[in-house]
């Protein structure tokens, strides 16, 4: 793996010096997706990689999701490792077809022979005051189809090397980006904090746990922050790998406080929260001293941006949770 | 195809002018496109009327006080989309899709439909949609954010925006499907036979539901007008990003008519646009229409141009203003004067005020809106959620900022 | 007369600042709304600025040339209308205005602070403070501190996650008990029935200190389950308070913390002991134990005296039933029990324990040396569990092997007598022959005591007892006879 520059970097510009040492790492390595030429992406993430690495391995396709994760897919069939970029959460339902029902599946249906190091890249969650369809948390949808593995990043170290991690990996990786926080700042130091599956302890804790990852692992933080004035003693831990749970991480952590409560901005119904709660109570039962508690949207379409922040989960949400874990 | 330079196509339709150069070291200026010899055209960008034996008997029926009209809307439709861009860089709204460049386009197909037809827009229609009897204001509450569309669909026949690309066309054509299970096309009432207009644009052909609307229309013989409005632009992918072939050629693989129009022009627009809407509420069955326009200014708002384009291009397209052409048509024809021209300023004006002034006092929408209506039945998640949200809200000292 | 402040807002590009290039208009110039009142340079190309006011220009705020910073004011107009004048500039009332950078925070983007941003209109600052996107007003900055709630912070608890039971049960349903898992366990471990608690959690919940208590109650000594698990019986050298000095309490049901403090400190012992003794020729089950050991069915267990003492005990109780019993203060009743959990006192790794046979009268005699062997066993492996110990009814202690002849053992909690079995040994005795002649003859002779509760076993009830074992040892084939 390469060196990032130790200058505090952004999420997006992390992803961006990620997929340049991959590239240059491995010629086989293309970009697809829409506007990402010559633009650079919508997101600017990735900006200057088609001037240095050609139109043939930067990609700009016509505008067609599933056309882009097919084609990939043939790609990948010939040697390749595409890395795909959709443009929005909301935009990535026409191609949920070719990613759940061929690269999800083709490494088992062709007894291995057949590899799909696929990365699906999509900005994710809402915060940003945008028009319908810009604001999604589909992760559920596709950490629960197995064959696919599915990360969320939340700070820019993070950012760098998982990118890279995730390119390298055989397996199809989804990997989301907190589109909200796209311009936060932090260091990138060298190497991975972990494996690709890992999740990592942010803060030690001994009251209540809070599991989260993309946008709220800020939200969490802040939260613990605000807690601490009130006394309590927040662990936090950013779960990073979806699909796998790293559950000995979480287990751990659950056995260790008792208390636990997940947060994230998609809907709680059949959310994320919902395996973690169940995961938890089978197997930390005995020392659960409050139900596991979900803070996610609530179970209705995301709403017109004005009202977007009485929907998503925020710091007072987080801390009610905890509070209300706390009086068990 | 690295050098991006696409040689003319030799095809079963003849030799495709549609020819473009895309940037390359030697010529930094792509050579515009000018439509080719089959786009229809009834006035040309001086202004001058441009004979075309089919159209002309239509155009020439046209009153002056129709022809006038179609001036007020096309000056009105563009100083809405102006105050519009205004209030977003003032942050009055969250963004906004220009349809700057593309009046008459919407203007001219907006006009020809016929009260009991239906059109189903992008989220660039606010031309259609004035046409349409939609309220201006309407349109503001998506992209200020209080709502996700605030009209109802059935009251002017006009659907709400849709932001995924290209899903109306397969809507448009389901619903003409519907109406021809009404008996509702080719009875020869002109006042009950009704066609679908589909909005859509030069990206979105490439997405497979077009692909699919068309399959569908076609074989079922649906009585709907694919509009395809191809401003040149899908964000930063120009039309060589998107298509091979001119896009108005795909009709025929779809064994329909398709033809190309001067988006540009009005009364060519209205023209062309009113054949194929006749044709299919008579059950002649659907024709694809390629308006060729463009987008002056960026895909939406916080959009910047000036990274994939060059301004050489924009100046071209300026010199082909729907407005201007029709504005020195109407002068030199006698069918308008200069107070006639005041007047229309004025009330543009007062329009742009108006709007500014009912956008600003849009009412904010209480965060309980986001339970209403999510089923059209009562749902006891609903119910629970909010209730608990209130209890929540009602929590805090203050009510949040 | 209304001072309306313009700021320099992001006029789409992502910029943090911008050079004043032209002004279009000067102090005193009249202005319509969406004037261009002045041209800046971007870092791609000149950017003309409308104004979103109508009035008199007022105030100029930097001059041509000037670096200006995203969100100050460039320009005052005076609308010409009364009412207060602005401190902001017009904002979507969803967004928070800071004063004219973004909120700060550690997550501020790159706009704050002032450093350079990516090119592009992306991710740079807006007029309101938020960051640039393509699609909408961009990202809100937020800061670690919560918003003050009403009533005094208590938590809002939703119907759902409501802890009392929401839902009456269906007719003929089984209400459960509601506790918490590691509170389950516990009372599971301790060997207590959670539905005969009383629970003091809100709710009706049972809680941790009322499975503690209730476990202290059952066995007389202090509540915590460390204790019980440590369960040292009163009647040993533990040191512990013995009968004159212990009490034992019940705590009103009224706060969880009097109930807790109160259990964990030592409670001590009500029953007023009284000691019985009896010395008794046992030779007759020497000889048991004896034929037993050579008996195939008694083949691969041990049997002792002690084994034959269990039987002849719990072949007592059958006759003296009011022995097998304990006293409940609170409710002021005599409780009977039907049925002998044996207990035994063990020495063991962990110390004294007194493990008990459940249901032992219920054994045969292979069954009962199957038990003892089996509470034998574990007790010296230190692997006896709470529930092992609780619910015994009566108990042996087997001072005889440490060749002690008798003792006042202390009342197993919870129970109202205590045998204590001295050694058996060799002693002279009177033996009285058939004629009526009498002559010294070594004898197997050992001396059983024992204590019970005066409460409710009176002298004679003991004596009795006491001397029904005796006979059952004298003469083992009486168990015959007494069934």
């Amino acid at each position: 793996m390469s060196t990032a520059a130790t200058k505090p970097t952004t999420i997006a510009k992390g992803i961006t010096s990620g997929l340049r040492a991959a590239m240059e790492r491995d010629p086989k390595v293309v970009l697809m997706g829409e506007d990402i030429g010559k633009l650079g992406g919508v997101f600017r993430v990735t900006e200057g990689l088609q001037k240095d690495f050609g139109e043939d391995r930067v990609i700009d396709t016509p505008l067609a999701e599933a056309g882009i994760l097919g084609t990939a897919i043939g790609m990948a069939l010939r040697g390749y490792r595409p890395v795909i970029e959709i443009q929005f959460d909301g935009f990535v339902y026409p191609a949920f077809d070719h990613i759940v029902s061929q690269v999800a599946k083709l490494h088992a249906r062709s007894l291995g022979f057949v590899k799909m190091p696929l990365v699906i890249r999509i900005p994710f969650g809402g915060g940003i005051g945008a028009v319908e369809h810009h604001s999604e948390s589909n992760e559920a949808y596709f950490a629960h189809t197995a064959g696919l593995r599915v990360v969320a990043v939340s700070n820019p170290h993070d950012a760098h090397w998982m990118i890279q991690q995730a390119i390298e990996t055989d397996d199809p990786v989804v990997f989301y980006e907190p589109k909200r926080r796209y311009w936060d700042k932090g260091e990138v130091g060298d190497g991975p904090s972990g494996s690709l599956g890992s999740a990592r302890v942010l803060r030690e804790g001994t009251d209540v746990t809070l599991l989260a990852y993309g946008p709220m692992v800020k939200t969490c933080l802040q939260a613990a922050e605000a807690a601490a004035e009130e006394g309590r003693n927040l662990e936090v831990i950013d779960l990073r790998s979806l699909s796998p749970l790293d559950e000995d991480t979480i287990l751990a952590s659950a056995r260790k406080t008792g208390r636990v409560v997940v947060v994230h901005e998609a809907s709680t119904f059949l959310g994320m929260g919902s395996e973690i709660s169940a995961l938890i109570t089978e197997r930390a039962f005995h020392h659960l001293e409050a139900p596991v508690l979900r803070v996610g949207g609530y179970n209705v379409p995301y709403p017109p941006s004005r009202i977007e922040e009485e929907f998503l989960p925020d710091l007072d949400r987080v801390l009610d949770a905890v509070d209300r874990s706390l009086a068990y | 195809m690295s050098d991006n330079v696409v040689a003319p196509l030799e095809t079963a339709f003849g030799v495709d002018h549609h020819v473009s150069r895309a940037t390359a070291p030697e010529n930094p200026v792509r050579l515009v496109q000018d439509g080719g010899p089959e786009m229809v055209q009834l006035l040309n960008p001086e202004g001058e009327r441009v004979s075309h034996p089919e159209h002309d008997a239509v155009v020439d029926a046209l009153s002056d006080e129709e022809l006038r009209g179609f001036y007020r809307d096309l000056v009105l439709i563009r100083r809405f989309d102006a105050e519009a861009t205004a209030l977003q860089r003032q942050g009055e709204l969250g963004l906004w899709a220009s349809l700057l460049g593309q009046e008459a386009a919407q203007v001219g197909s907006g006009r020809a439909l016929r009260p009991q037809d239906y059109a189903f827009p992008t989220y660039r229609e606010h031309g259609v949609a004035w046409c349409r009897g939609v309220d201006p204001v309407n349109l503001l509450g998506m992209f200020r954010g209080v709502n996700h569309g605030g009209w109802d669909p059935n009251e002017k026949n006009f659907h709400l925006y849709t932001i995924i690309i290209g899903a109306q066309t397969l809507h448009a054509t389901g619903y003409a499907m519907g109406i021809q299970r009404d008996g509702a096309v080719g009875t020869g009432d002109d006042e009950r036979d009704a066609a679908v207009i589909a909005y859509f644009g030069d990206g979105a052909t490439s997405q497979g539901d077009v692909s699919e609307a068309l399959v569908f229309a076609g074989v079922n013989n649906s009585p709907v007008v694919f509009f395809c409005q191809n401003n040149q632009w899908a964000i930063s992918e120009p039309n060589e990003k998107q298509t091979r072939a001119p896009l108005w050629h795909r009709a025929r693989g779809f064994g329909f008519p398709g033809i190309r129009v001067d988006g540009n022009d009005v009364l060519a627009v209205y023209a062309v646009t009113k054949a194929a809407l006749d044709a299919a509420r008579t059950g002649q069955g659907p024709t694809f229409i390629e308006a060729y326009t463009y987008r002056m200014g960026a895909h939406t708002t916080s959009d910047d141009p000036t990274k994939y384009r060059v301004s050489a291009e924009v100046e071209v397209w300026k010199h082909r203003d729907p407005i201007e052409r029709f504005k020195r048509w109407l002068l030199t024809t006698g069918r308008a004067d200069a107070a006639f021209f005041d007047a229309i300023d004025d009330e543009s004006d007062t329009l742009g005020t108006s709007v500014r002034e009912r956008c600003l006092s849009m009412p904010e929408p209480p965060g309980t809106d986001m339970f209403d209506h999510v089923y059209a039945t009562p749902h006891p998640v609903m119910e629970r959620e909010r209730a608990e949200f209130v209890a929540y809200q009602a929590s805090f000292e203050e009510a949040q900022a | 007369m209304a001072l309306r402040e313009f700021k320099l807002p992001d006029p789409g590009e992502g910029l943090t600042e911008a050079d004043l290039v032209t002004w279009h208009v000067a102090v005193g110039d009249t202005v319509k709304v969406n004037d261009i009142v002045v041209e800046v340079e971007t870092a791609k190309s000149l950017v003309e600025l409308p104004v979103p006011f109508a009035g008199t220009v007022a105030a100029l705020h930097a001059a041509e040339g000037d670096t200006v910073e995203v969100g100050s004011v460039i320009i005052t107009v005076d609308d010409g209308v009364g009412g207060s004048s602005d401190a902001a500039a017009p904002a979507p009332a969803a967004a928070a205005p800071p004063a004219g950078a973004p909120a700060s925070d550690a997550g501020a983007p790159a706009g704050g602070s002032g450093e350079e941003i990516a090119e592009g209109l992306i991710g740079g600052t807006t007029s309101t403070g938020r960051t640039a996107v393509l699609v909408g007003y961009g990202v809100k900055q937020t800061e670690a501190k919560r918003r003050p709630r009403t009533g005094g912070g208590a938590p809002t608890v939703p119907a759902s996650t409501n802890r009392s039971p929401q839902v009456q049960p269906l007719s003929g349903e089984r209400t459960r008990t509601l506790a918490k898992p590691p509170v389950r366990k516990l009372a599971k471990d301790l060997g207590l029935d959670l539905a005969a608690i009383t629970p003091t959690g809100e709710g009706g919940i049972v809680t941790r200190a009322d499975v503690e208590a209730a476990a202290a109650r059952a066995t007389g000594t202090a509540a915590s389950a460390q204790e019980i698990s440590d369960a040292v019986p009163a009647a040993s050298r533990s040191g512990r308070p013995t009968a004159s000095g212990d009490r034992e309490e019940r705590i009103p049901v009224k706060g969880v913390r009097k109930m807790t403090a109160q259990a964990m400190v030592a409670s001590a012992f009500t029953a007023p002991h009284v000691t019985e003794w009896v010395t008794v020729d046992v030779s007759a089950t020497m000889d048991l134990v004896e034929r037993l050991k050579a008996d195939r069915e008694f083949r691969d267990v041990k049997v002792t005296p002690l084994l034959v003492l269990a039987k002849a005990m719990c072949v007592a109780v059958r006759r003296n039933p009011g022995i097998n019993a304990s006293w409940d203060e609170a409710a002021q009743e005599i409780v009977l029990k039907h049925y002998v959990n044996l207990g035994i006192a063990a020495a063991t790794p962990r110390g004294l324990l007194v493990p008990n046979i459940k249901d032992a009268d219920a054994m045969t005699m292979r069954e009962l040396a199957d038990a003892i062997g089996t509470l034998t066993a574990t007790a010296r492996e230190g692997r006896t569990q709470p529930a092992d110990m609780s619910g015994g009814t009566i108990t042996i202690t087997n001072v005889g092997v440490f060749g002690i002849d008798a003792g006042t053992p202390i009342l197993n909690p919870g129970e109202s007598a205590i045998l204590a079995f001295g050694t058996v040994s060799r002693r002279p005795w009177v033996v009285t022959a058939a004629d009526g002649s009498e002559r010294i003859e070594p004898r197997w002779v050992t001396t059983l005591a024992l204590s019970f509760d005066h409460r409710l076993v009176d002298g004679e009830l003991g004596s009795r007892y006491l001397a029904d074992v005796a006979a059952l040892l004298a003469d083992p084939g009486r168990a015959l006879v007494w069934g």
